[in-house]
């Protein structure tokens, strides 16, 4: 067994010269040249323990985790691949390391308020110090090297004291009291003024180093702060939380004195905690690392790196730039952004210009027909850059200007007729350029909404396409592919509307997409096979993939569905890597967000929803956003990121409590698998998996489950079932056939009991009746047994059976069909395998109860894992338990009592292999046809034994330690030898 | 474990109630005794980690309300970073355990006497770094275990609240150095789904040629240092060198399940 790959929590990271950021990962570090964004070199550092952190002195490092130490040089480190013979122990816990200002020795603190003073080469220990009576157990400590007279110690003690000494006196200098509960991360400034701590009661305080006095004490973050840094020579401080964010505090002088104040803060890590950060002060970068495995990058300057962000203007200034004097409370109406510049229209009906390039206004026209009411829309198509204003008595004025923003003649007036009111107009053009559609509806429900499609460059109508207006239809977004028209409405619902096609059936209508607000944005994505798929975005925060069918008539279906993490979804699209990029508003902000790898793009303090604004693409990978503010118009530039957003994703924030792979390789692609990890952070992922390169990606977040999830399994190719607290369960599908990855939607969620249902479901299982139909079994946390019939056809559940074992909690269940019939397995907390005969009038009859045939009690205590082997005359499980123990168990098959009844059976042999390993044995799977049993346990060693025959006991083939902490759950993709191990991470593994 | 109210539900919890007892791991400690049955015939015990205090109250009732004979000179100390409310026939401090002034402190209380039955049901604050989390709980137990090696008599007991990670076996072949017979046992009381168990240590044999010394300026991992040197190459002692990395000596201890089949189960929701 070899593992090829791992994501799990990296505790640090830490800059080196030249671009370099070195990471820990678990008890590897990776090196990596962050403006190449690539990943230079690779290697073990320990044997068994976590990377912790890192000191650096030129070409020398100190790497610490745990008791183990590690000196090294640079050239040790990249010049192999494993420098795990290096490893050193210390008799305590490092709590951290840094060189003297020679660079020659070393000084470990250990949890134990004592510092060994080691010498570099020799790795002899030169001295021992400590501070007398102050031997009690630290959480956190650092050693600052101020000059080579005066080295502080800073010892964070659980009880709420940060004792800072002189290491070279050995003399205290301070117990700095004022924190509650443990302290987690002491540090001191360059300059040796100032210390900032930070512990349990999630504050942040400021200490004077030469009074010891509490300066500043700082709140912001909403749960334990983990991380402290000073950079900007001093004047900055950076922290990290369990709160997944990561803050700047400006150290400032006021007239209170010295404080603290919240300067910027960044969601960078999945739930929960972000362990290492550190700043590239001349790059003005900070990286940073979590309980996620992410490693990810933040540009300190993000909107005022280019000095070029950010240009305001009020009315005032427009009118003395453009030399026009407009009406008292004239405010802008409208506007539409173009690459050349802006193009406004005011209350008072004057349309001005601002460009880029001269940074000037001028006054276009004026139109009094745009008075009071005004809408602007705009498009860009190949070189024609297209002003629609419109009011609301049916008139439309079209304004055509050049790259430059020119006007290219007069524009273009026209009356849309047949209407009484105009209410809104929007525009859109498909593939093909020159002709832009432009939609106009009506507020009076009798009256058509009309379609006009114009020539782009002469700006002719060319034709006019009528329908009668859609019951309860307010427009709200719209695009075209072909001559379907995609029109999106309040209250969720999208409207197709075919150009060849003008009656009553030509209007497709897709009602209840979402919960029930705005559709805000629709796009195609690719086309696959006459299957067009589509993006739509709901401003309640949901978005959806549609699959289309146009052909014999129009039919759609939801392949993909999910909600985004909080706030108002405006719109959503693919960006050039192939991420799926949501942006919108979060109460007073305006944010962009990397749905597929989870994480904040960027984010701006506008002031909310509720007003003007736009957002437009420019350039490459570059956005204007332009919103109105305290009616002063805002133009904030979006540069294309200056460092790569992350160096690593990473996955869950929390443990993973199952995965499962799918049974056969992805449409796509055969040297991949899809796989689905389920989380205590309550999300399922859909990944996939490279069977050559062990390799991990990630596709979607689904955040459907409220309650952290219990288990997931693929039941069938496409199919999937998760389950949680709560009496959570949801059958998903998957659909692989895109290109540009697969998609997951749920389809139904099983029935809960009671309003406010509270237990468990533990485990399920299922047996496939007829295609897409099949029989669930679900066990419970208060010992109940329920099995379900799923009928495909009506995408229904419905009870069949309900009992009840005894009161114990039952952890897992399998549906095992033997010879002609039917039985259900389960274990439970009490140490007993139970097995079940379920009781059906014929064989294709539903379930109709559960007839006990044996209980055996395997363990001594909580059967955590089960898998079973059926053979032409005996069960065999296979159990694992929270007894430390595998247990196999056979049971023989005995014939029917009587002409007419049923088999049953009974215990034949067993064997229990106790202590097997130190802690609870997690999870049970067979693989190699059987013929091979995988376990994992939480001592996170991963066994492999030999179960080709029933000879007990079985015998150990490998076992091999895991790096995955809470090591949980595992699946093998059959065949093919590659094995998953979840827990607090992720591995891959080759056999 | 999802957002439901699952505590209040909880048959332990609701029992806890019923009999006065401050919390429901009083449980733990009594489905403990009944396999292992250390709490007969105590004179004097020491309680860490005891607060709200549940298992000074199974104490207390046991050793004073169900005792026969008499009960002079019998002594209940326990001590918390908490403050506690009274309980009686208990004494009880706030300190930290893992500071060395406690351990002097415990010793006053006691005189020249000994105890028979330490305990430690102690779980310090948990980060989500596993093995920061199993280290400090560790040092924990040892701190503990620094105040039995003081205070207990030979032949005593000693229990302590553990959690089965990674390195539990490095623990116990320590603790089998101490202690002629070394269990690892779950209550049924203490949910299946935490890796929480009790280490149950019985009869206390320390090696023959170690005494232990309380030190002020002694770490814990210094203060055993001379007691585990035959199967912990680890410490540093007096060498001027980092040992090099070596695999530690592991040993597992068997595991026992108690308090019944017919008890509560504490996964199981109602
Ligand atoms: C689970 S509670 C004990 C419950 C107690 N046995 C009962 O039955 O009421 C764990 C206790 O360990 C205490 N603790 C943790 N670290 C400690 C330390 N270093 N010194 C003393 N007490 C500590 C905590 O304050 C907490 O009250």
């Amino acid at each position: 067994m070899k593992d090829t790959f791992h994501v799990g929590p990296s505790l640090a990271v830490k800059f080196v010269a030249g671009d370099q950021l070195l990471c820990a990962v678990g008890p590897f570090l990776h090196i990596y040249n962050v403006t190449k964004n690539r990943l230079i070199h690779k290697v073990r550092i320990f044997k068994r323990n976590k990377v912790h952190g890192i000191a650096v002195s030129e070409d020398k490092l100190a790497i610490y985790g745990g008791k183990s130490v590690s000196l090294v040089s640079w050239e040790q480190l990249t010049g192999a691949n494993d420098v795990s013979n290096l490893e050193h122990l210390s008799p305590e816990w490092i709590v951290s390391t840094e060189f003297d200002v020679t660079g020659q020795n070393v000084f470990l603190l250990t949890c134990y308020n004592m510092v060994l003073v080691v010498d570099f080469a020799s790795g002899d220990v030169l001295q021992r110090n400590s501070l007398p009576n102050e031997r009690s157990i630290l959480y956190s400590g650092s050693i600052k090297v101020l000059d080579r007279d005066h080295v502080l110690v800073n010892a964070g003690t659980v009880m709420g004291g940060i004792i800072v000494w002189d290491l070279h006196t050995g003399t205290q200098l301070w117990n700095l009291l004022g924190h509650e509960g443990s302290i987690f991360y002491v540090t001191v400034s360059d300059n040796g003024k100032y210390v900032a701590s930070c512990s349990d009661d999630r504050s942040i305080r400021l200490w004077d180093t030469f009074t010891g006095k509490e300066l500043s004490l700082a709140w912001g973050h909403t749960a334990r702060i983990w991380n402290l840094k000073f950079f900007d020579n001093d004047t900055k401080l950076i922290s990290v939380s369990e709160d997944c964010t990561c803050r700047i505090w400006s150290v400032e002088h006021t007239a209170e004195g010295i404080e603290l104040i919240a300067a910027d803060t960044f969601e960078v890590h999945l739930t929960k905690n972000v362990w290492g950060v550190d700043v590239n002060e001349e790059k003005m970068i900070a990286a940073t690392s979590g309980n996620d495995g992410r490693i990810k990058l933040i540009d300190l300057k993000q909107t005022t790196r280019m000095a070029d962000e950010m240009e305001q203007f009020d009315i005032k200034a427009i009118e003395i730039h453009c030399n026009v004097r407009f009406a008292a409370g004239e405010i802008i109406k409208g506007f539409h952004c173009f690459e050349f510049g802006i193009v406004a229209l005011t209350s008072g009906g004057h349309v001005l210009r601002y460009t880029f390039a001269d940074k000037s206004w001028v006054l276009l026209f004026t139109d009094q027909r745009f008075l009071s009411y005004s809408i602007t829309n705009g498009v860009t198509v190949a070189s024609h850059n297209v002003v629609i204003f419109s009011n609301n008595n049916c008139d439309l004025l079209l304004v055509k200007f050049t790259d430059r923003g020119k006007i290219v003649d007069q524009g273009k007036a026209l009356k849309v007729t047949g209407l009484a009111k105009t209410t809104n107009v929007m525009c859109t053009t498909g593939d093909k350029a020159e002709v832009i559609y432009v939609t106009v509806e009506s507020p009076n429900p009798r009256d058509n909404f009309v379609i006009l499609a114009i020539d782009s460059s002469t700006l002719e109508v060319i034709d006019r396409f009528n329908y009668g207006k859609p019951d309860s239809f307010v427009s709200s977004c719209v695009t075209v592919l072909d001559h379907y028209i995609l029109v999106g409405s309040r209250f969720s619902t999208v409207a197709i509307f075919d150009l060849f096609n003008c009656a009553k059936n030509g209007v497709y209508r897709i009602d209840d997409l979402n919960i029930g607000d705005t559709t805000t944005s629709i796009e195609h994505v690719e086309t696959k096979q006459c299957r067009h798929l589509f993006s739509v975005t709901n401003r309640d925060g949901y978005y959806s993939f549609l699959a289309i069918k146009f052909d014999n008539g129009i039919s759609h279906e939801v392949i993909h569905s999910n909600k985004t993490v909080k706030g108002f979804l405006e719109r959503a699209f693919y960006n050039d890597e192939g991420d799926y990029v949501t942006y919108g508003f979060k109460s007073r902000l305006f944010y962009m967000y990397n749905e597929s790898k989870c994480y904040e793009i960027m984010h701006h303090m506008c002031g909310g929803a509720h007003r003007q604004w736009g957002l437009y693409p420019v350039g490459v990978k570059e956005y204007i956003l332009v919103y109105i503010k305290a009616s002063q118009l805002h133009v904030l530039r979006i540069h294309k990121p200056r460092v790569p957003e992350f160096l690593t994703a990473g996955l869950h924030g929390r443990e993973i409590r199952d995965l499962s792979i799918c049974p056969r390789a992805r449409a796509t692609n055969e040297n991949e698998y899809l796989f689905v990890t389920g989380s205590e952070d309550t999300s399922i992922k859909l990944n996939t998996v490279d069977k050559l390169t062990g390799e991990v990606t990630t596709f979607w977040t689904e955040r459907r489950h409220i309650s952290g999830l219990q288990r997931t399994r693929f039941i069938s190719d496409d199919l999937l079932i998760s389950c949680s607290a709560l009496e959570e369960l949801f059958l998903w599908r998957v659909d692989d056939t895109f290109a540009r990855g697969p998609y997951i939607h749920m389809l139904q969620s099983l029935p809960v009991a009671t309003l406010n249902p509270d237990l468990r479901i533990m485990d399920f299982d299922v047996k496939f009746t007829a295609s897409g139909s099949f029989i669930l079994a679900t066990v419970y946390s208060d010992s109940s047994i329920k099995m379900w019939h799923y009928d495909n056809e009506s995408n229904n559940f419905n009870v069949c059976v309900e009992t009840r074992y005894k009161t114990c909690c039952i952890l897992n269940t399998r549906l095992i069909q033997f010879r002609d019939h039917l039985f259900l397995l389960i274990t439970a907390t009490d140490g007993h395998a139970v097995i079940y005969r379920v009781e059906q009038d014929n064989d294709d009859a539903l379930p109709n109860g559960l007839a006990p045939v044996v209980s055996q009690r395997i363990h001594q205590s909580g059967v955590k894992a089960v898998d079973v082997k059926v053979t032409e005359s005996t069960l065999t499980l296979y159990t694992g338990g929270d007894d430390n123990g595998v247990c196999v168990s056979v049971f023989q098959s005995v014939p029917a009592p009587a002409a007419g009844g049923f088999p049953g059976f009974e215990l034949s042999r067993s064997e229990f292999a106790h202590s097997i390993a130190s802690a609870t044995v997690t999870s049970c799977q067979l693989f190699d046809k059987g013929s091979k049993l995988l376990t994992t346990s939480i001592d996170q060693i991963v066994r492999v034994w030999d179960a080709s025959d029933d000879e007990l006991p079985l015998k150990l083939i490998e076992s091999q330690y895991t790096t995955i902490a809470d090591t949980g759950c595992c699946d093998v993709v059959q065949g093919d030898s590659i094995v998953l191990i979840g827990g607090v991470g992720l591995s891959t593994w080759n056999m | 474990m999802g957002k439901s109210s699952k505590d209040k539900r909880d048959l332990y919890y609701r029992k806890a109630k019923e009999l006065g007892y401050r919390a429901r791991s009083a449980f733990k400690l009594l489905q403990l005794n009944e396999e292992f049955h250390f709490l007969d015939d105590l004179e004097r015990v020491v309680d860490l980690c005891a607060a709200p205090g549940s298992w000074s109250q199974v104490l207390s009732r046991k050793m004073f309300d169900e005792a026969e004979g008499d009960v002079q000179g019998k002594k209940i100390v326990a001590v918390d970073l908490q403050p506690m409310s009274p309980i009686d026939n208990v004494t009880t401090f706030q300190a930290d355990i893992t500071h060395p002034k406690t351990l002097s402190r415990i010793l006053e209380l006691f005189g020249n006497e000994k105890a028979d039955f330490v305990c430690s049901d102690g779980a310090p604050d948990v980060t989500g770094l596993h093995d920061l989390d199993e280290y400090v709980q560790q040092q924990l137990i040892m701190s503990a275990l620094q105040l039995t090696t003081c205070v207990l008599k030979p032949h005593g007991n000693f229990v302590a609240k553990i959690f089965r990670g990674r390195d539990i076996d490095m623990l116990y072949s320590q603790l089998g150095y101490l202690f002629k017979s070394v269990v690892c046992a779950k209550p049924r009381s203490s949910r299946g789904t935490s890796l929480e168990a009790f280490i149950v240590c019985l009869d206390y044999q320390p090696p023959a040629n170690w005494s232990p010394k309380l030190d002020n300026n002694v770490s814990v991992e210094e203060f055993f240092h001379d007691c585990f040197v035959g199967i912990n190459k680890l410490s540093l002692g007096d060498d001027s060198q980092l040992p090099e990395w070596h695999e530690s000596v592991r040993t597992v201890a068997p595991f026992i399940s108690c308090g019944g089949l017919d008890s509560f189960d504490s996964d199981a929701t109602y």
